[in-house]
């Protein structure tokens, strides 16, 4: 009993850290190209969560579906947003000022879905929605299932962008040392800004996995933000690696925690992780040379 | 020169003056009690912010998550008079110095790296208190709130109430502005500040930036939870959604930066002119979702175009009318050259006033 109960929480840590994965790599190109900590990730991922529901309410299709539009559309955010408001900002102050930009852009979404939505709690409802099925007793919901394949086919289509195109070089040499890249004759500006686009563009996959299982509602990214920036902490500031293998360690962490403490103490391990992390190792376990300044 | 500046104390102390007698008049001008009330929550934001401001304003540090310290201090208070029978001031003292010696441990971890982490933990804080408190049903009776038992006995009536409760967030607010100022004027403050403009500098000029920031930062979390605490005795009733709420830290952000973060009474401007607007679109609108959409707008819009602040952008103004008092040397290189001929000329007149004063002793 006991252990198919273990294996049942590892099953859902690792569907939960799939998810946790994709968007503290999101987290994480934002700040290795800019230097900024983004607050207003998870606001963007709840409001693609509410055009999946929006979409499907409206035309009967499944949210999968949405993915068509929210990607380009979020990825052009993301470009514009870079280029517009936070290529404005002064360097000096570029990582403080950036958080309060992001933080107000969060504040707007949050306001903005509240407004036109309602805070009342949404879910989509789809013929497989309580499907599952069983592997070696621990039990699995489609709906999880599909939101970790997607999340994971994601990252690995990140993985392969940022490997081997050239625009996936040029990024990582625009994260790696701007000055040298722009001497080699990177545009480092206009990478950034793409690099804020798929950053952005994770969020969209992100929010479509999390309409299909769980209940939305306007405030719900504030639960999202903080496991987040732990993540990208614990992993090592800009290594992307680090933050997928911290997610994954967290996220499986978290649903084993449930058994013993319930959902809300279960989410703590993500705040004693991150205050354990600033005192042993500030840089964080697997960033390099970058984390360190920061 | 020293005219004009004698000329500008004069005016900054008149105006002291008049700010003082404005501040303390307010209750008895004020029409009714809930204006009254009105005043107490601004001067109530006014200490937040100010408190605030100690570690924003000479770290250039930006905190997300003093509601964690504010709320904290509330709830400390309200347990000390509840749990332990104290006396309420001696409560919220002791309640402060609690929080003030919890910010230890939370600066050293938050502190040791730059910007980025700290504004992270900010947050997180604020998560994981709101988190504890909610869940905490036993001790801080979660989500149905805690009452504050009233410092004040049963005669003393609601307006009275609101302007003893003024007066002390007044003198509070006081002690604080006290305390910053004289930070900004020590050899402490310099170091603070140069921990602003550039750490990587101080550093090598030998400033002990990390027990520098440390200091500082506990410095403000005190103040923080005294504000917390001075409202909770006030208010009367303590919610966790309500006091640690991301949104009453990133008040405290918006109204010290729109006042302007560097100057003394930036964040006590900013609170009155944000404290205002709140309680008006509070009482005009009601709650709906909309005033996150206006907060969030005002303050990208301070972030992107006033990052300094109203009291700097208004100082450059009026610096502009003024006489120039440019920091380049106005000097042309003919000017530049005659000065040094002169310069080198001098050891000989020196030389000359020492023969001639040989002379004259014999």
């Amino acid at each position: 009993m006991s252990g198919s109960l273990i294996l049942q929480s590892v099953v859902l840590g690792v569907l939960l850290g799939g998810l946790y994965a994709l968007l503290a790599a999101g987290l994480t190109l934002y700040f290795g190209v800019m230097r900024v900590v983004m607050i207003a990730h998870s606001a963007f991922l709840i409001l693609a969560a509410y055009l999946a529901w929006y979409f499907t309410s409206q035309t009967g299709l499944d949210p999968l579906f949405s993915l068509i539009i929210t990607v380009p559309l979020f990825f052009v955010a993301g470009v514009v947003m870079q280029r517009l408001l936070i290529s404005r900002l002064r360097p000096a102050t570029l990582t403080m000022m950036s958080v309060l930009l992001t933080f107000s852009i969060a504040l707007v979404i949050e306001g903005m879905l509240g407004f036109i939505f309602s805070g009342t709690q949404r879910r989509i409802q789809l013929p497989y929605s309580g499907t599952s099925f069983e592997v070696f007793g621990a039990n699995i919901a489609v709906v999880k299932l599909i939101a970790f394949v997607l999340a994971a086919a994601s990252l690995l289509a990140l993985y392969l962008i940022m490997k081997r195109t050239r625009f996936g070089q040029a990024l990582r040499a625009t994260i790696q040392h701007p000055e040298a890249a722009r001497l080699v004759g990177v545009n480092t500006d206009r990478v950034a800004g793409y690099g804020f686009g798929l950053g952005l563009a994770t969020a969209a996959v992100g929010g479509t996995a999390l309409a299909l299982d769980s209940t939305i509602y306007p405030s719900l990214h504030w639960h999202w933000i903080g496991p987040l920036m732990a993540i990208i902490v614990v992993g090592g500031l800009g290594s992307i690696p680090g933050a997928a293998i911290a997610a994954m360690v967290l996220g499986i962490g978290q649903a084993l925690l449930q058994l013993p403490l319930g959902t809300t103490w279960a989410q703590t391990i993500f705040y004693v992780a991150l205050f354990a992390t600033l005192m042993l190792r500030p840089q964080g376990f697997f960033g390099g040379r970058l984390a360190q300044r920061f | 020169m020293t005219a004009s500046r004698t000329v500008n104390r004069g005016v900054k102390i008149v105006g002291l003056l008049a700010l003082i007698a404005l501040a303390l008049a307010f209750p008895s001008l004020a029409p009714d009690p809930f204006i009254l009330s009105v005043g107490v929550v601004i001067m109530s934001y006014a200490v937040l912010a100010t408190s605030w401001n100690f570690v924003g304003g000479f770290t250039g540090y930006i905190s997300l998550g003093h509601a964690a310290y504010s709320g904290l201090g509330g709830y400390a208070t309200a347990l000390l008079i509840l749990d332990a029978g104290l006396n309420p001031w001696v409560a919220m003292l002791l309640g402060a110095v609690g929080v003030a010696l919890l910010a230890v441990p939370i600066g050293i971890a938050s502190l040791r790296v730059r910007g980025a982490s700290f504004v992270i933990v900010s947050i997180a804080l604020v998560l994981i208190m709101l988190l504890a408190f909610q869940s905490w049903g036993s001790v801080t009776g979660g989500s149905n709130g805690l009452r504050v038992p009233r410092p004040f006995g049963p005669e003393v009536l609601r307006p009275e109430q609101h302007e003893r409760f003024f007066y002390l967030h007044l003198a509070l607010l006081a002690i604080a502005l006290f305390t910053w100022w004289a930070i900004d004027r020590s050899r402490f403050g310099i170091g603070l500040k140069a921990i602003r403009e550039d750490e990587d500098k101080a550093e090598a000029l030998g400033v002990p930036t990390f027990s520098y920031k440390l200091a500082v930062f506990v410095v403000s979390a005190f103040f923080t939870a005294l504000g917390g605490g001075l409202y909770a005795l006030w208010f009367g009733f303590l919610d966790p959604i309500f006091q640690f709420s991301i949104l009453v830290g990133s008040y405290m952000v918006l109204m010290s930066l729109l006042g302007g973060i560097r100057s003394l009474f930036g964040p006590l401007l900013g609170a009155v002119i944000v404290g205002y607007a709140l309680e008006f679109f509070k009482a005009q609108y009601g709650d709906t979702q909309f005033h996150l959409v206006a907060l969030g707008l005002l303050l990208a819009l301070v972030v992107l175009f006033m990052p300094d602040g109203i009291i700097p952008a208004v100082g450059q103004l009026v610096a502009r009318f003024r006489p120039q008092a440019a920091s380049i040397r106005e000097q042309t290189q003919a000017e530049l050259a005659a000065q040094r001929r002169g310069e080198a000329s001098e050891p000989d007149r020196d030389d000359a006033m020492a023969v001639s004063g040989e002379e004259a002793r014999r």
